[in-house]
């Protein structure tokens, strides 16, 4: 028995240290440096209690990226949860493309975000991109913008590539609880006259609220998450129009070389994403359906 | 059964913890490795900077050096500019790379200074190879830190031939300037190739503020509270960049283009003039060797007030990592680059000026650009400002006058971050 506990104990051993070498350590050591005034360069440093976080509250860019974050994740959130619905409900009906259409759906999934940046930002060009190529091909010259480079529009056309590059997941997400709803219950509303619609809004969508509600809380946090896609197309610009909390941490960190300070933003980024989570996770909970 | 089951499972346990603790492993081979350099052995130095485009030159030069220094083996590492800072200088700090390394003038030499990576090259023989006048933005508190490679003219580059062909002459004050971009505009020409998107602002900033504050210290002393971007040398170097912007002398979209996008209107002849730097001459004439170039600046003020003609900027300075195993090697290698005929290899290889002293220039390129050695040139100003964020707000209300954001808002809006940087 003894040694059972001890091989159980051996097996973990390699796991659990590998987390706490490379989760629980940054972790904890981030949230130490961020009372700190440390360069991220230099041997030492000093104490400064709470002060990162007070410059943090008041700092111009800081305040900007947490808005334009916001911005980002509602039109990502609402991009991303609206169209893979649709999509997902379009591969429920029985086609032979269905299996094919999943598939090129997921493809940009499986993309690394940093080739998926440097495609978008080719596409989105505003003299030699294809998207204004073919705007203009097809008699839609008048909808041909700077994507990029207009500082209203920039943080929206981002937000539609994260939205494109994850729509796959979504859709999943959606087809797997669409598939779990029994086909009773769907016929049975059909046979009392349910119209389309009505079918959707009565029964689909309530026992879909569960999947509906993973998909916005995963969506959620992988955008404000978002770092690789920004980075690599805008990196912040123009004039700090699309900088984001997470380019905000990197380029504080790692351009202005104000470690102590980025670490505040990372914990003040931890805690927001915890809260969001919490929150989603009751909604979750207390927005559940039954067919039981 | 048990034992025989435990001693694989030992083993597994064993290799991750090992492999947990790689990088300490790499350490000691290379703590080795400078043991067996004292004992005669060949000696590895790593040989870091941001210059893709060098490889092979560099290259060619590390055979040479290695033939006649074949205890020294030089590992050449290259990371692309804008990454350079991230990768790099965390890296420098353990020396596990970068016994010699480049970097950037200005607050990239600041950050590294403060955090004590830099080797006191003072006194060293080879530093008298460089031009006096060229390394002091390797400098600091009288100790040569760092050794300045290129010289760099910040500086538009036009197209010799279009502006033959159209009868235009260089500008000689802002009136001039504006009538050329016309003519050129006129005659379905881009005047200016803008890459709004990254390097642009950062890179014609320098030209269009040279003579509007002609102070050099203009940037020390906004980063001491004692001029503000919301005075008029500022403010009127907004406006004319606006004045560029709404009469439409840079290509339409000219905040959504990126280097190498302006670079491609340029070398497609599409547009007269690039908004970069001599830096680029090279790769302009590889894409479109038919070009003719030159270099001009636009002076933003009548012919009498002009006072500089250009900027120039010493930048890849070359140092060694005060934290390399391998100090002795790693100077080695800087002296070898610092004499005339290693220098003058890389100039010719790489079309770029260098600050060593008595090197025979036969590019096209450099011939293009050897007559700015006499001329009146300054410091690239945005190296002078130390403070990284303070930088990105100035060129950052570039992009937003160019977004549509009013030059004297813009430059009220880069104050106040300004101003928040120097705790006011």
């Amino acid at each position: 028995m003894k040694n059972r506990k001890w091989t159980l104990l051996l097996f973990f051993a390699p796991g659990t240290i590998l987390y706490l070498a490379l989760f629980v350590y940054p972790t904890l050591s981030g949230f130490y440096y961020s009372f700190t005034d440390w360069d991220g360069l230099s041997p030492s440093y000093s104490y400064v209690g709470l002060d990162n976080f007070k410059t943090l509250s008041e700092h111009i860019v800081f305040r900007k990226s947490l808005v334009n974050n916001l911005k980002f994740m509602l039109a990502v959130v609402i991009c991303q949860t609206v169209i893979s619905l649709i999509l997902a409900l379009m591969l429920q009906r029985k086609s032979k493309l269905s299996a094919a259409l999943r598939s090129l759906y997921f493809v940009p999934t499986i993309l690394s975000s940093v080739s998926v940046g440097f495609i978008w930002t080719f596409m989105y060009d505003p003299s030699l991109g294809l998207l204004n190529g073919t705007l203009d091909k097809i008699g839609l010259s008048g909808f041909t913008q700077n994507w990029l480079g207009n500082m209203q529009i920039a943080i929206f056309s981002l937000a539609a590539v994260q939205a494109w590059a994850h729509i796959g997941q979504m859709v999943i997400l959606f087809v797997a609880g669409l598939q779990g709803i029994p086909r009773e219950l769907l016929e049975a509303a059909k046979l009392d006259g349910g119209t389309r619609l009505q079918v959707f809004l009565r029964v689909t969508w309530p026992l879909l609220a569960p999947a509906a509600a993973v998909v916005v809380s995963y969506t959620t946090i992988q955008s404000f998450k978002a770092f690789d896609l920004v980075f690599t197309m805008t990196n912040g610009g123009p004039a700090y129009s699309t900088e984001i909390l997470s380019t905000f941490i990197y380029n504080t960190a790692f351009t202005n070389f104000k470690f102590g300070l980025a670490s505040a933003g990372s914990i003040f980024f931890l805690m927001l994403i915890a809260i969001i989570t919490w929150l989603q996770f009751r909604v979750i909970r207390t927005d559940r359906a039954s067919y039981s | 059964m048990k034992k025989a089951f435990l001693l694989p499972l030992l083993a597994a346990l064993l290799i991750s913890v090992l492999a947990a603790c790689g990088s300490n492993e790499n350490d000691n081979s290379s703590n080795s490795s400078s043991d067996s350099g004292k004992s005669g052995k060949k000696v590895t130095i790593s040989f870091v900077h941001w210059r893709g485009e060098d490889v092979k030159v560099f290259d060619s030069l590390i055979a040479k050096f290695e033939a006649e220094n074949p205890n020294i083996k030089v590992e050449q590492q290259v990371y692309p500019s804008d990454q350079y800072q991230t990768t790099v200088q965390a890296k420098l700090t353990d020396g596990s790379v970068g016994d010699v390394f480049a970097s950037f003038p200005g607050a990239q030499f600041e950050a590294i200074s403060k955090a004590g990576l830099f080797t006191d090259l003072t006194g060293e023989s080879f530093v008298a190879n460089y031009t006096p006048a060229l390394i002091e933005a390797g400098q600091k508190d009288g100790k040569q830190l760092a050794l300045p490679y290129q010289l760099v003219y910040n500086m538009p580059i036009y197209n010799v031939k279009l502006f033959e062909k159209y009868g235009i002459e260089i500008p000689k004050d802002w009136d001039s300037f504006l009538a050329m971009a016309e003519k050129l505009k006129q005659n379905g020409i881009i005047p200016i190739a803008f890459p709004g998107a990254d390097i642009g602002p950062g890179q014609f900033m320098n030209t269009m503020v040279m003579n509007n504050a002609t102070d050099p210290e203009i940037f020390t002393k906004l980063e001491a509270g004692e001029t503000k971007l919301t005075d008029e040398w500022w403010v009127k170097t907004l406006s004319q960049f606006k004045e560029l912007n709404d009469k439409g002398y840079f290509q339409q979209d000219a905040l959504g283009t990126k280097d190498q996008g302006a670079g491609a209107l340029f070398a497609q002849e599409k547009a007269a003039i690039l908004a970069t730097g001599s830096y680029q001459l090279a790769q302009n004439k590889k894409n479109n060797p038919n070009l003719e170039q030159g270099l001009l600046a636009p002076i933003t003020v009548s012919a009498d007030q002009a006072v500089y003609e250009g900027i120039h900027t010493t930048t890849f300075m070359l140092a060694v990592n005060s934290k390399s195993k391998h100090p002795e090697e790693a100077k080695k290698w800087i002296a070898f680059l610092s004499g005339a005929e290693a220098a003058g290899e890389y100039a010719n290889g790489t079309g770029q000026n260098v600050t060593v002293k008595d090197v025979q220039y036969t590019s096209e390129e450099l011939q293009a650009v050897s007559e700015w050695t006499t001329k009146k040139t300054r410091f690239q100003p945005r190296y002078t400002i130390t403070n990284s964020e303070i930088q990105t707000a100035v060129t950052n209300s570039i992009q937003a006058v160019l977004g549509g954001t009013s030059p004297e808002q813009a430059a009220k809006d880069a104050q106040a971050i300004v101003d928040q940087q120097l705790g006011k």
